[in-house]
């Protein structure tokens, strides 16, 4: 954490809890993270250790009842602090999202071409480019041409025309650019198709390619494999990785499955409990994981084909989080549980260069 | 090549032979062709008491079908079964349903279990066909409940109160309490976290020792398959693609899917980042309209002309071990 300047995304002491009739749940505490452009971290973390809030809070789309404390810096602006109105701004252009399920991402009754145009249509609007605004609607294609403004409010004001000749090519080459660029075998086709007739990577290709359209620098990806094969997956994950080292942007891929952090990460994050527990480039962590939790998390991966031995496994399940727990959140799981897990908040330290946990057992 | 897959000294425990199941599906029009899924199409082979088949395959390519098929909730189209001994299916008709003795466990727990149902009725459902008296349904409750590792303390409780492990216990202590010889298990493990399902799995391993149970054990997770199954089988399109020990095919796949299957799969080591490195074309097929010749040809990297054309059989290409493609042995030896 020396190297600030450096850092695309810092996130200081992000603390969120949720009020809910039950009592509030705190599902993120404390959380320190760091981004750098152009990385591919990896957030790991089991259903319930806060994972999918952390990547929600970023993009400022956490729900109602959530009360946030801390900061969250992108760029040097403080996200946490922005309104409904600035967020419009960044959203999508700044930090894109790619969620689990693209069937409820995507508009069901749009056609994928006439998305894809709505997402190029922010982009070119955000470049202050002289504008020709694209619609893709039943009516054919029209025009929306509006003077350049920083505003995206003004967007969809202007005149509408028919798009056609030169107009229309150009549309639609950017649009059939983009399915071709994440390898979508038929992109005329596919324009004309709705949501519904692809399958899930079809889904989540067209998902990628609407999200890269606006060039962001960072982009958040929760869960965005889980739904999907092992093949569809592997085709997916290589193709954002190989669409990010192209365009420089930097990734968070939110998962649960350790494997698709050893595959793919540079860095990978732990999250337990709403704790980031451990934090490390990809060889480190897992060929020398310091923390409890992540070494048995590791060891429950069964490996090899040793037909009927014992798979090693964590006793018990992750604590309540509605409870105020003031020591280590895994010291009733943990087998080298001391005195002082259980009284004081554990210090999180940098235990080896670049190497940091939440444990006892490093100071 | 011998025709009973899997031959066995004794006689097998389970023995499934060209059970096929298709579906058929509305085209729209009144004077349109009917059309036909072919969910499972032509599948034999043998299990062995005490062993366990994994399934592994693409969503689509018929692993669950099969399951319902065996277990006669899908009636089959064509085919034979013989359990333990009895034929239960020949030539495609019910000779009989065998009542209690098979069992399935399903994937998410949420939608397989009750709602609206206390653990003990849940539990006690299989034994209600087999007439057995209150007290006796009782102990039968209770017993697989602590072979589970649940107490008589959750006879009470509903599904909502459980956790996720908890429900799959409850799941696995339904299927218990009739005393099954086989277990069917659609993929049992995919909705858990990796600790949870480390526990699902030891404790599905030391049923099989303590009880001797059979199991199919359908998963996508190549890994998880790699560490129960005694023998592997591997779907794709509807049929098997390949078959052999779960060691064979770990070491040394034969059939180009299964390689690629296995290089796609994340392993949580990065020092073997086979993913990245792995090319994969296309996607799973359409049952519907399958491909002509090899179901994967237009996805594999060797093919040629044949393989357009001619459908591979399911050839035994070393002792034990069968995979279904005309070049397993120039490619893979």
């Amino acid at each position: 954490m020396n190297d600030k300047e450096q850092s695309l995304l810092r996130v200081e002491e992000l603390t969120i809890l949720y009020h809910s009739p039950s009592g509030v749940i705190k599902a993120l505490d404390n959380v320190h993270l760091e981004v750098r452009p152009k990385e591919f971290l990896v957030v790991v973390g089991e259903s319930g250790s806060g994972k999918s809030t952390l990547a929600l809070s970023i993009i400022g789309l956490l729900p109602q009842n959530a009360e946030t404390q801390g900061k969250i810096v992108y760029k040097g602006y403080n996200m946490a602090e922005l309104s409904k109105e600035e967020w419009t701004k960044y959203r999508g252009t700044e930090i894109g999202m790619i969620f689990q399920e693209p069937l409820s991402s995507l508009n069901p009754v749009q056609k994928i071409g006439g998305q894809m145009l709505e997402a190029l249509q922010i982009e070119n609007t955000r470049r202050g480019r002289p504008n020709k605004v694209y619609n893709y609607s039943t009516r054919g294609i029209v025009m929306t041409e509006s003077k350049p403004s920083k505003d995206l409010e003004t967007k969809l004001t202007g005149q509408i025309r028919m798009l056609r000749g030169g107009y229309k090519r150009e549309a639609l080459k950017e649009v059939y650019d983009w399915l071709k660029k994440v390898r979508i075998a038929d992109p005329e086709g596919t324009a004309e198709k709705y949501p519904f007739e692809l399958s899930g990577g079809m889904m989540q290709r067209v998902m990628i390619a609407m999200t890269l359209s606006q060039k962001p620098s960072l982009l958040l990806a929760d869960e965005p494999t889980t739904a999907l094969d092992v093949t569809t997956q592997a085709q997916i994950l290589e193709l954002m990785r190989t669409l990010m080292d192209s365009q420089d942007t930097a990734v968070v891929l939110i998962t649960h499955d350790l494997g698709v952090a050893a595959q793919v990460a540079d860095r990978v994050v732990v999250l337990y409990a709403g704790d980031v527990v451990e934090d490390a480039p990809v060889q480190e962590l897992f060929s020398k994981p310091l923390h409890p939790y992540t070494k048995g998390l590791l060891k429950s991966y069964p490996k090899g084909t040793k037909i009927r031995e014992k798979l090693e496994t964590l006793p018990g399940s992750i604590p309540d989080l509605r409870r105020e727990i003031v020591g280590c959140k895994f010291a009733d799981r943990c087998q080298f549980v001391n005195e002082k897990c259980r009284n004081d908040r554990v210090q999180y330290v940098e235990a080896e260069k670049g190497h940091y946990v939440r444990c006892t057992l490093y100071y | 090549m011998s025709d009973a897959r899997f031959t066995t000294d004794g006689k097998p425990f389970l023995r499934v032979e060209n059970l096929s199941k298709f579906f058929a599906i509305k085209s729209g029009g009144l004077f349109k062709e009917k059309k036909l899924v072919r969910a499972v199409n032509n599948v034999s082979f043998v299990i062995n008491r005490g062993e366990t088949l994994g399934v592994v395959g693409e969503s689509g390519s018929g692993k669950t079908t099969l399951l319902r098929a065996i277990a006669m909730i899908y009636k089959p189209d064509s085919g034979n079964m013989v359990l333990d001994g009895e034929t239960i299916l020949e030539n495609g008709q019910i000779r009989r349903r065998p009542l209690g003795q098979i069992q399935m466990v399903f994937q998410d727990p949420d939608s397989s279990l009750n709602p609206t149902m206390k653990v003990r009725h849940i539990v006690s459902e299989p034994l209600l066909p087999l007439e057995i008296g209150k007290e006796e349904l009782e102990n039968r409750v209770l017993e697989s409940l602590e072979t589970v590792g649940l107490g008589s303390e959750f006879f009470e409780k509903y599904p909502s109160q459980l956790s996720g492990g908890q429900k799959q216990r409850v799941s696995i202590a339904r299927a218990l309490t009739s005393r099954p010889k086989l277990i069917l298990l659609d993929e049992p493990t995919s909705a858990l976290d990796a600790v949870v399902q480390s526990q699902v799995i030891n404790l599905l391993v030391e049923l099989q020792r303590k009880y001797m149970l059979t199991y199919i054990f359908v998963t996508h997770n190549i890994s998880v398959a790699r560490f129960i199954s005694d023998k592997l089988a591997v779907f794709y399109a509807g049929s098997i693609c390949e078959m052999g020990s779960t060691e064979d095919i770990a070491n040394k796949p034969m059939h180009p899917y299964t390689s690629t299957l296995m290089k796609a799969f994340p392993i949580p080591d990065p020092a073997k980042r086979t993913l990245l490195q792995t090319k994969i074309f296309g996607e799973p097929p359409s049952l519907v309209n399958p491909p002509k010749g090899c179901k994967y040809n237009p996805r594999c990297p060797y093919v040629k002309e044949i393989c357009r054309n001619k459908e591979p059989p399911l050839d035994e290409v070393q002792p034990s071990h069968w995979s279904a493609c005309f070049f397993s042995k120039e490619i893979f030896d």
